[in-house]
């Protein structure tokens, strides 16, 4: 009979070879785990693109406010010039409506002057300001990917 | 906390202090391990390590006698659970969207190519290393001794993973995947050629009514991706985690792997350490087993050596975690060059041309295109009961865990290997050249296929070259090893040659760059 | 010792998986149109006239471009490469970055519309082999070449306003299309007849459907019709099409079968401007559906490839001896055993009207004069003197058989429309023959063979059908 047990050989000793093969193993495993994850967000997805047409300047005289539903924006025209503020309430993303100081969110309560400014409830930021474009032809389109600052107001020839 | 006078804010502030040593030693229990003591609570105390023994035997370790191929094939799995997780982020099971979402992931999502590599390669790769397994399971003879029934798991085991990777291969729904559905879709309905024999079909049509439940249908459709893919998705991957958690459960109540009754120790010089010597009584006269010792029944644990044992921590566990860094490094680097294929959006009205099964089926094709039913249930369901009964069939408890036995095994799986190769390439090739009953007698009537075809005498050549092998040697074990061998003979070189030297309307060329040009 | 065998392993395996996700992640991170972008915004930044131009050039982000179209079901990812294709000031330079030409995209805008509707080609690949559609890419619908380009313009606009508006090729494809008789063996929307396969859909048909196996140059749906245009036999041998078109005629009727898809466009996308159709009389009927086999009908030859001769049909001598009822037979029912198709409704989709109309071009020459009659019953006819007189007189046109067929001259008279003709006609047929036809007259003007010896054949011919 002859016991044995082996115990205190191998990576227990922590020699340079075991330092070597943990080290390169946790930073190839930290490697394959930051390639998965970014495998999560996609370079484009199919969906409906940001910009959309609005017609001519022509139909928005001045004074004019619409309401584009399916995109959630409002186009306002005023002397300074037309200008788009997103109907998507800062807080929580639901749908504000205009009321008599502004934009009034149904959700929790938050209210905006008609600039977009908060005056009451819980949003963080005042509504978004999108970019409004003239094409060749003089087609106006809306891009809403892409944020201005407040007050930008566009005047079109 | 020992001082009762404090107030209890301050107990609060010292809680507040110590809360990272109390979270970790909550969390971990037993710290670093620093003695054989610590060391086992570690592996005791943890939920994903106590799935092993506190200790391990050398011979577990010894990498020429497992060749880890086991391993390998439960960290196949994980990578292929893994990388299928991912890509569902953008597939959805539906004959409109399924392809594209396919084509996104191999164009716009970031490593999603290799992602699809990795899910496809890994699980392909299973089927080749769950069958290494089995050999070496069947060669070390160690299917022995209370694990006859694991060896039983161990088979469905193989046969979920050849359904997960079928159902798998029809997901993407272009033209593999609608052909490779049709295809086994009427294999599950080739019971048809029997019950239509005994003119029964109209009343009793097992093979349709598979064939319409697995389909969801007559033809393939939406329905059909739907079943597929709740195949896929939940029920396979839930009965290969149970089997898988049953197999592993096993092995360690049946004492771990297989090993010689005696073992050889290089290091100490000593050459062979006998096993304890027990004459009966609760308790043996030079040590405890514990509450194993009570147990009854064929509970390997008891009798087996403790000698020649290291504390799992870390040896076993380092041996695991390079086996898995091994098999993710060889599925990635293979994924990086061998693209998974995805060939045209599937077209109802035309047939690929060969329509070729996944090439793990191609074996099966080769003995479908005599008769669908002998090929693709008959033969098969044969072939899987042989292989169940192969430790039911050899109980010679001699030469556990050795390698081939002995001499004469090694020889016998040598000859195996020869005979098996020439009666598969000969049958074959007989076939390729001269044809079979319906080239001779196309009004042969459908039974007589069915009961003779190539693909049966094959099968009976082995099952009687098996038995001729016990006969001549007086030993089930050189048996077994003939017929595992024939049948692993027969495996490769039937899928070699429903690979490549099938091409189009599945007639025989040397290579595929020999086929007509379409 | 095993745990440096291990560790050995883990050490080995490691470094290859980091040498790897270093190579994958080199890849991923540079994909092939991140190179043609960067081309594209520094030939800006170095082109920019101003310092406003220059900024802008310089605020371009690089990044995978594409254009969703829910309606059409495209993600059109073509401008990953392609940036400059709305920019004028690329309009000399080379591909991927030239701008569009013509002034398509004014009236096309790329957001509406994206590329492949028009170019085809795969919408979601992001590299040139696979969007592009090239061989061995499993992708059905390759770009289209720009000569052929014009079939896509079909799916939306009528031929009239292609005709005046840019779409020439097509229109003129189309004419070509209803004068070369290719209705009269291929059907298109239920009319037309069954020697040829139908052409619904062939201009979206999947790759895998065509046999490339003779096609010259890249294996695509393009190269097939076109080179089987020029040249049926040589793609598909079994082929029996009657063709003979020059090359530009072949390459304006492949444009006209790209038109020929299965998938209709969204109705707003459509513009049909003029609903007039083309003029349906019996003249373009006839070229529709008969010019084809008999070509203008004026003289009869032996045609190789059907492998008998095909009668001339608008031949006064023929038109002369039959009745319009007895041409409405033939044409409604076909002739069995020719290629003459059924053209009755039922089967190759004509109506009775169309066919009257093709009846009145047919005999549109029709002599004034009636042929003079036979008078056949008179004659008490001997069909075993008539069997002789056949054997000398008609067996080397028509066969000892009278089956005619391949290597022969003369038509099958075992054909029901013989046999079941009226003798009169027969009769007059021998007498008179066939101007424009090898059928010469037996009779007084011609062979000189007296109105016994004719009745005694046309009633040994009309025996034929019992023979075996």
């Amino acid at each position: 009979m002859i016991k044995k047990t082996r115990n205190t050989e191998g990576v227990s000793r922590r020699d340079f070879l075991g330092l070597a093969a943990f080290g390169a193993a946790i930073l190839g495993s930290i490697g394959v785990l930051a390639g998965s994850l970014r495998f999560v967000k996609a370079d484009v997805y199919s969906e409906e693109s940001k910009k959309f047409k609005i017609g001519k300047k022509e139909n928005f005289p001045i004074g004019t406010t619409r309401k584009f539903d399916d995109k959630n924006v409002f186009i306002f025209s005023d002397d300074n010039g037309l200008f788009a503020i997103s109907a998507i309430c800062t807080h929580l993303g639901c749908i504000v409506s205009p009321s008599e100081f502004g934009f009034q969110c149904p959700c929790h309560g938050s209210r905006y002057d008609e600039n977009g400014n908060v005056i009451g409830g819980p949003a963080p930021r005042p509504l978004e300001w999108y970019e409004i474009n003239q094409e060749v032809d003089g087609t106006l389109f809306i891009d809403a990917g892409k944020a201005v600052p407040q007050g930008t107001k566009y005047l079109f020839a | 906390m020992s001082n009762s006078t404090q107030t209890g804010l301050g107990k609060y502030k010292e809680n507040l202090l110590s809360i990272k040593k109390s979270f970790l030693g909550s969390f971990l229990r037993s710290g670093m391990p620093t003695s054989d003591k610590s060391r086992t609570a570690v592996v005791v105390n943890n939920f994903f390590l106590h799935l092993h023994g506190a200790k391990t035997h050398t011979n577990t370790l010894k990498p020429s006698y497992t060749l880890g191929l086991g391993l390998i094939s439960f960290f196949l799995l994980v990578i292929a659970f893994i990388s299928g997780g991912f890509l569902m982020v953008y597939y959805s099971p539906s004959i409109g969207t399924a392809f594209n979402a396919v084509k996104d992931i191999n164009f716009v999502v970031i490593s999603g190519k290799l992602m699809r590599n990795i899910h496809k390669w890994s699980g392909e790769a299973m089927i080749i290393f769950v069958l290494l397994h089995m050999a070496r399971v069947v060669y070390t003879n160690s299917y022995k001794r209370g694990r006859e029934f694991n060896w039983v798991i161990g088979v469905v085991l193989l046969i979920l993973t050849f359904v997960l990777n079928l159902t798998g291969y029809m997901l993407p729904w272009d033209q593999l995947s609608y052909w490779a559905l049709v295809i086994v879709s009427n294999i599950a309905a080739a019971p048809k050629e029997l019950t239509d024999i005994f003119g029964i079909t109209q009343y009793f049509d097992i093979g349709g009514a598979t064939k319409e439940v697995l389909l969801g249908g007559t033809a393939p459709g939406q329905n059909s991706l739907t079943r597929v893919y709740l195949l896929h998705i939940i029920l396979l991957p839930l009965g290969i985690c149970t089997a898988l958690g049953v197999h592993f459960w096993r092995v360690r109540k049946d004492g771990g792997l297989s090993k010689p009754d005696i073992v050889g120790d290089r290091e100490t010089g000593v050459a062979f350490i006998s096993p304890p010597q027990k004459t009966g009584g609760i308790f043996p006269t030079h040590k405890t087993y514990g509450l194993m010792e009570l147990a009854r029944g064929r509970t390997p644990a008891v009798d087996n050596d403790v000698e020649n044992t290291v504390t799992s921590w870390p040896n076993l566990f380092v041996a695991e975690i390079a086996v898995f860094i091994f098999t993710l490094a060889g599925v990635i680097a293979y994924s990086y060059f061998i693209d998974a294929p995805l060939k045209e959006f599937a077209n109802a009205a035309i047939p690929e041309n060969p329509a070729k099964a996944p090439w793990y089926f191609l074996g099966l094709q080769e003995l479908v295109s005599y008769s669908a039913f002998m090929g693709g249930q008959g033969l098969p369901g044969l072939a899987i009961a042989g292989l169940l009964l192969i430790p039911y069939l050899d109980r010679e408890q001699e030469h556990f865990g050795i390698w081939f036995s002995n001499r004469q095994g090694r020889m016998v799986a040598i000859e195996s290997f020869i005979v098996g190769a020439a009666a598969v390439i000969g049958s074959l090739a007989f076939v390729i050249n001269f044809g079979w009953f319906r080239n001779w007698w196309p009004k042969i009537h459908q039974l007589w296929i069915i009961a003779i075809n190539p693909g049966n005498l094959l099968l009976g050549f082995v099952v009687a070259y098996s038995l001729f092998v016990i006969k001549r040697t007086g030993s089930t074990r050189m048996g077994a090893i003939s017929l595992f061998t024939m049948f692993l003979v027969c495996y490769v070189i039937l899928t070699y040659t429903g690979t490549v030297l099938r091409g189009p309307n599945w007639e025989f060329y040397w290579s595929a760059s020999q086929w007509p040009i379409h | 010792m095993q745990s440096r065998f291990y560790l050995s392993l883990l050490l080995i395996s490691s470094l290859v998986l980091i040498a790897f996700m270093g190579i994958a992640f080199n890849r991923e991170m540079n994909p092939e149109w991140k190179k043609y972008q960067t081309e594209y915004k520094d030939f800006l930044v170095k082109n920019a006239k101003d310092a406003s131009t220059r900024q802008r050039a310089e605020r371009i982000q690089i990044g995978m471009q594409q254009i969703y179209i829910k309606s059409l079901e495209r993600s059109d990812r073509c401008m990953s490469c392609h940036r400059g294709v709305e920019n004028p000031l690329m309009a000399e330079a080379e591909q991927p970055h030239r701008q569009h030409s013509g002034n398509y995209l004014e009236n096309h805008p790329i957001a509406k519309f994206g590329c492949t509707v028009c170019h085809r080609g795969q919408d979601r690949a992001t590299n040139m082999r696979e969007a592009h559609g090239e061989e061995h890419t499993h992708w059905d619908f390759p770009i289209i070449p720009s000569k052929y380009i014009q079939g896509s313009c079909a799916q939306c606009h009528d031929y009239e306003m292609l005709r005046q508006e840019g779409g020439e090729k097509v229109a003129r494809g189309e004419e070509l299309f209803r004068q070369k008789g290719c209705q009269g063996c291929h059907k298109i929307g239920g009319k037309g007849g069954d020697l040829g396969k139908d052409i619904a859909g062939i201009g979206s048909r999947p790759f895998a459907y065509f046999s490339m196996k003779h096609v010259v140059g890249d294996h695509n749906l393009y190269n097939w019709v076109k080179q089987h245009f020029d040249d049926p036999r040589a793609i598909v041998p079994e082929s029996e099409m009657r063709v003979f078109l020059t090359d530009e005629e072949a390459e304006l009727l492949t444009t006209y079968m790209m038109t020929f898809v299965t998938a209709e466009m969204p109705r707003n996308y459509t513009l049909i401007k003029n609903v007039i159709q083309p003029k349906i009389d019996g003249e373009s009927l006839y070229k529709m559906y008969c010019i084809a086999c008999h070509s203008d009908g004026r003289v009869s030859l032996y045609d190789e490839i059907f492998k008998r001769t095909i009668p001339a049909i608008r031949n006064p001598a023929f038109t002369r001896s039959i009745d319009d009822e007895h041409l409405r037979t033939i044409i409604k029912e076909g002739r069995k055993g020719t290629q003459m198709t059924a053209w009755k409704v039922s089967a190759a989709g004509l109506t009775d009207a169309d066919i009257n109309k093709i009846i009145m071009y047919i005999t549109m020459n029709r002599p004034e004069k009636k042929p003079e009659p036979f008078g056949f019953l008179k004659y008490k006819a001997d069909v075993r003197h008539g069997e002789e007189l056949y054997n000398i007189r008609c067996e080397f046109c028509h066969g000892a058989e009278g089956k005619g067929g391949e290597g022969f001259l003369g038509i099958n008279l075992r054909n029901p429309a013989v046999q079941k003709a009226d003798p009169e006609f027969l009769a007059i047929t021998v007498r008179d023959g066939r101007e424009g036809t090898p059928m010469v007259s037996f009779g007084m003007k011609g062979l000189k063979l007296d109105n016994q010896d004719i009745a005694d054949m046309v009633a040994y011919v009309k025996t034929l059908s019992q023979k075996k």
